[in-house]
């Protein structure tokens, strides 16, 4: 049986996510604040490490980074309730892009491994 | 087995090893991250040689025209010769053949080089005051048609370039000028496309560039420019650019200001973001070039993705104070 991350499409399918996710993002006024003044094409990049890695895909993050990363946004108030709309959106993206529903929950799974490292606990 | 040449030096890559890692494992300190052609950070140029496909998967196709690779995802079937891109510092004399004002507080300078100089309309070149103070300023020229490069140059309060520009530089003074760099440009291949150029103050000097260069290079689809200021008066190529619109039917001129008594077509009084969304509804296969203050350019950038448009085909020339000034003595 393929992988997840090759099912679902490997690097082509992280390029033509990667838009469409952060698009969502950018507009959903209950996370969008914490993009406020960021360069957007490093953002666009590291969208496309964690879509590669939340696909099964090669991970190059380390707990560390995760922690590192998100520190100054626990900081402003990050929380579940934001970690949950970025699953959501994720969940939305891929079902826009015709991926099978076992297959997204796997992401979501995924995507939630890395739940406790982003939020610092 | 391949190879590549390094600052002047060979290197032989084992079977399968990646440029990054040969020249890592040679001792040079090459910025890198993420090892997988995702963060960009490991970005070189090649000088000569064919770059394989996969060492610029993901890369603007400005960046590709420039010879850009990502060092990490690269593994040469033939001989290359590359450079890192941080380390360009080739300086040349040009001699001020033009000093006008287009406004109370704009520059118009034209200068010649002294050597054959390569730029593409709307790349920035950095003005030297002396050995260390120097300034970014945008191209308003193209280099097939004019024979000066043109630079719009405006009055920053304290500012110490703009000030000596305006009012000490004359023509006949010879100035110190640094390779173009940037990745504002056009390039062929989608003639038919829509374009959109927008832009306040002297963010006009690489839009004007481009849409020339975009007209001289046969741009088949409409250009639409929209320049934006506080006033009236700062519309400062508002003749040229009405000029420019009866001149080329692919070509439309806009604009905006805040502050007006009344103002006619082509001048708008809507805010710059509601502005672009109208003349660019649907921007989703739009090709879209963002110039000047900086936080403006952010900003509509943001606006144009949310309503469709995809990060590869915005290019933006944000002009940052921070990163436009050159002070190597502070």
């Amino acid at each position: 049986m393929s992988s997840l991350y090759d099912r679902i499409g490997g690097q082509s399918a992280v390029d033509t996510a990667v838009e469409v996710f952060y698009r969502k993002v950018l507009a959903d006024d209950r996370i969008n604040e914490f993009f406020d003044g960021v360069d957007m094409e490093q953002q666009i990049n590291k969208q496309k490490g964690f879509l590669t890695m939340a696909f099964g895909g090669p991970n190059y993050y380390t707990d560390k980074d995760m922690r590192e990363g998100h520190r100054h946004l626990v900081a402003r108030g990050l929380s579940d309730s934001h970690v949950d709309a970025v699953i959501e959106l994720l969940g939305e993206t891929l079902q826009e892009l015709g991926v099978a529903a076992e297959d997204i929950q796997s992401v979501a799974d995924i995507a939630n491994s890395v739940r406790d490292d982003v939020l610092n606990r | 087995m391949s190879h590549i040449v390094f600052n002047e030096k060979r290197i032989d890559l084992k079977e399968g090893q990646t440029v990054l890692s040969a020249l890592l494992d040679h001792g040079y300190r090459i910025p890198h991250s993420c090892c997988a052609g995702v963060c960009q950070t490991c970005m070189m140029q090649v000088l000569e040689g064919d770059v394989p496909a996969s060492a610029q998967q993901g890369l603007k196709d400005t960046f590709k025209a420039q010879g850009y690779f990502l060092a990490c995802s690269c593994t040469p079937e033939t001989p290359m010769r590359i450079t890192s891109i941080d380390v360009n510092t080739l300086r040349c004399v040009a001699t001020v053949v033009d000093h006008q004002l287009f406004a109370e507080d704009v520059l118009h300078l034209r200068l010649k080089p002294e050597l054959a100089f390569d730029y593409r309309a709307g790349q920035y070149i950095t003005v030297w005051k002396d050995n260390t103070v120097g300034r970014n300023y945008s191209l308003a020229s193209v280099a097939e048609l004019d024979d000066c490069i043109e630079l719009h140059i405006r009055r920053i309060p304290d500012g110490v370039i703009s000030n000596w520009l305006h009012d000490e530089v004359r023509v006949g003074h010879q100035l110190t000028i640094q390779a173009a760099t940037g990745n504002c440009f056009y390039l062929p291949g989608s003639p038919g496309q829509n374009m959109l150029l927008a832009g306040t103050g002297t963010g006009l000097a690489p839009l004007i560039g481009i849409a020339r260069d975009a007209l001289s290079q046969g741009h088949k689809g409409d250009i639409h420019l929209i320049h934006g200021g506080r006033q009236i008066d700062d519309l400062y190529l508002h003749e040229t650019l009405v000029d420019m619109a009866l001149t080329y039917r692919q070509f439309h001129y806009h604009a905006n200001v805040l502050e007006a008594e009344n103002v006619v077509p082509p001048i708008s009084m809507n805010p710059l973001e509601q502005h672009i969304t109208e003349v660019a509804d649907d921007p989703a296969d739009w090709r879209i070039y963002l110039c000047g203050d900086a936080p403006m350019v952010n900003t509509l950038k943001r606006k144009l993705f949310i309503a469709g448009a995809s990060m590869g085909n915005i290019y933006t020339d944000p002009f940052v104070s921070a990163n436009n000034v050159y002070d190597e003595t502070a």
